[in-house]
């Protein structure tokens, strides 16, 4: 089976991995030119509220992260090729951080618009719930010595997880719209100005080549260890 | 007249060759003793043989029907595996009792313990006792069944002399009575099966 | 079928896990209430629709070593799963005998524990109906999760961050009252749900 796990995907990765980062650098450049200095602030929320740049394109990687860590696993199922193993593996844990960036940045963006740290406002709640998914798939993975196994356990975790996201988000929702308080005002605006499109749509592009970039780096890694285990196992 | 026949079985566990390319064929009153050194195969092997792993090269024939499609075969044969199937916190009539409901079989406990000489164990909790004395409950289910083939996992493991031959006895008794026995051991039983495989 | 639950209700019977242990561990559960919040009975009120989730989750996350975790370990699995080819009878026999200790108990003594909270009768009903659906689908997730985690280091916690998310939806329908016909339709899903990926799981174990 490992046979599949060739160094011709490694050195694709090798290859790639110095283009992705420069490229990051740059897009990471412009992106936080024209989102700190070029944009306008908000009328209402002044300078704080730039700091949706950052939590914005996060929070839709971190949920972007659960597709894909899902889509690999149902894959992994049909192919049973390793790779989409490993695929699952490596977004996993992006997906994790990106999540814990989006709540800590959203906490933060909490602190001058609503006065306190946390609002058990259902979007932040139903992240909240996503980070402790990816928890749970990340710590099933490490508590199964058998690596086989463990990559056939957590796919099916992975999808049972993807099948409750909208099941939660329901509820979830369904949740705060009893028991929110009338006097909070939504996180984002309903329109927003086009001086704000062009920087959020940067800081996009930039938060996803950075994804990309440590996903390739996360990548490499989880074939090199596999390799490293398969050779153990024979010897 | 039962026959069992294993036809070039070769099985992977995970990327490991675990068994390769293993013949042999036993007939009524037949006993095989499979040696090897440790994680050599002998419980894969085992396991293959009861059907729990289904995932092999090669055929395992029971009277010339392939006991991965013939349904009647789970109810031909017993396997005492290195799990004793013991609960810990429950006496060791208790345990008898569960085992007696899953294999839908009446019995006399009492009757069955002599078999050991370990009457006096009944009423003790499973969890005071030794390894051997678990050992010798625990190859009890074997009685539980009318089964045409034992398969047993080291079962002279913790066991002491006395009782090394009480189930030797045992074995030879279902051996005259036409039953096929497989037994795994990493010591060596030469003197006691003539038959003797090493994976 | 009904040996095999026979058995799986004899064995919970023998380990001492009676119908007295579960809902005395319930009952103090709630004693709790009065002691941290004080005996203001409105206020109980509102903490006992919350509380009685918290017992319920409670025991049936607790408990989940006991589905699959002790047979497999001790090697009874093996045994079972020669006698009854099929998984699904076993997991189904798993669901009742689960449900019934564990989770029972609580709907015997939930007349008095109401009582003792100045519940309404109608209330009552309906946190009844709320607490059967809800308990089906939280038994129906312990046991696909337990399934899962057959050769898992053995610790509850993990177990416990796993399952909980997914309990959550189970929490947030359950403490709002009247709200059974959508517990019932999770209940449900969770259950088709749970058939598959329980049966996976064993499969995979046994192997």
């Amino acid at each position: 089976m490992n046979l599949r796990l060739t160094n011709k995907q490694i050195n694709i990765i090798e290859k790639a991995n110095p283009f992705l980062i420069v490229s990051t650098i740059v897009a990471f450049t412009f992106g936080l030119y024209f989102s700190l200095l070029q944009s306008p602030p908000d009328y209402i929320q002044g300078d704080s509220m730039r700091i949706m740049y950052i939590h914005v394109p996060s929070a839709w990687f971190a949920l972007m992260a659960y597709t894909i860590l899902a889509g690999s696993s149902v894959l992994w199922f049909i192919t049973r090729n390793p790779i989409f193993s490993i695929i699952a593996r490596s977004i996993a844990q992006i997906g994790m951080i990106f999540t814990l960036i989006s709540l800590v940045t959203g906490s933060i963006w909490g602190k001058p618009t609503w006065g306190v740290w946390w609002v058990w406002d259902a979007r932040l709640t139903s992240m909240l719930l996503l980070f402790f998914l990816y928890l749970a798939y990340i710590f099933l993975w490490q508590s199964i010595t058998n690596k086989d196994l463990a990559s056939k356990i957590s796919a099916a975790l992975a999808i049972v997880g993807f099948v409750n996201i909208p099941i939660i988000k329901f509820s979830v929702d369904w949740w705060n719209t009893l028991h929110q308080p009338a006097t909070i005002s939504k996180l984002s605006s309903p329109s927003i100005d086009i001086s704000m499109m062009v920087p959020l749509f940067i800081m996009t592009l930039a938060t996803f080549l950075f994804l990309i970039t440590v996903f390739f780096i996360r990548l490499r890694i989880e074939i090199l260890d596999n390799k490293i285990l398969r050779i153990r196992e024979v010897k | 007249m039962n026959e069992l026949k294993i036809k070039d079985l070769t099985c992977y566990r995970g990327d490991n060759l675990v068994l390769k390319d293993l013949n042999t064929k036993l007939k009524s009153g037949d006993s095989l003793v499979i040696r090897g050194s440790n994680g050599s195969g002998k419980t894969t092997l085992l396991r293959v043989l009861s059907n729990f792993i289904k995932l092999y090269n090669g055929k395992i024939l029971f009277n010339d029907h392939n006991v991965l499609e013939d349904a009647n075969y789970r109810n031909c044969f017993n396997f005492v595996g290195q799990k004793n199937c013991l609960k810990d916190n429950l006496s060791v009539k208790n345990n008898l009792k569960l085992w007696e409901i899953i294999y839908q079989k009446n019995i006399s406990y009492s009757k069955l313990l002599e078999d050991f000489n370990i009457s006096h164990l009944m009423e003790r909790d499973v969890a005071s006792l030794s390894d051997g004395q678990k050992k010798c409950i625990s190859l009890l289910r074997l009685n539980f069944t009318e089964s045409k083939i034992w398969y047993l996992d080291e079962p002279f493991v913790f066991l002491d002399e006395a009782n090394s031959q009480i189930l030797i006895q045992k074995i030879k008794n279902f051996n005259t009575n036409n039953g096929i026995v497989i037994i795994t051991s990493n010591i060596n039983l030469q003197n006691t099966f003539t038959n003797e495989i090493k994976i | 079928m009904f040996a095999l639950l026979k058995r799986d209700l004899y064995l919970a019977l023998y380990s001492s896990s009676s119908f007295f242990y579960t809902s005395s561990f319930f009952i103090l559960i709630l004693i709790i209430l009065p002691f941290l919040f004080g005996t203001n009975d409105v206020q109980l009120q509102v903490l006992f629709k919350g509380i009685i989730w918290i017992g319920l989750s409670l025991s049936i996350l607790l408990t989940m070593e006991r589905i699959f975790n002790a047979d497999y370990e001790d090697g009874n699995l093996d045994v079972i799963i020669q006698r009854y080819p099929s998984l699904e009878t076993i997991i189904i026999s798993k669901y009742i005998t689960h449900w019934v200790v564990y989770c029972l108990p609580l709907f015997i003594i939930l007349p008095i524990l109401s009582f003792l909270f100045y519940v309404s009768l109608d209330n009552f009903f309906l946190i009844f109906l709320n607490l059967f659906f809800g308990s089906l689908g939280m038994v129906f997730i312990v046991t696909f999760v337990s399934a899962l985690t057959l050769g898992a280091k053995r610790t509850i916690f993990l177990k416990a961050i796993i399952v909980i998310p997914l309990f959550i939806p189970f929490l947030i329908f359950g403490t709002n009252l009247g709200s059974w016909p959508i517990l019932l339709a999770l209940s449900m899903m969770s259950f088709v749900l749970s058939m598959y990926v329980s049966a996976y799981g064993l499969r995979l174990y046994v192997e």
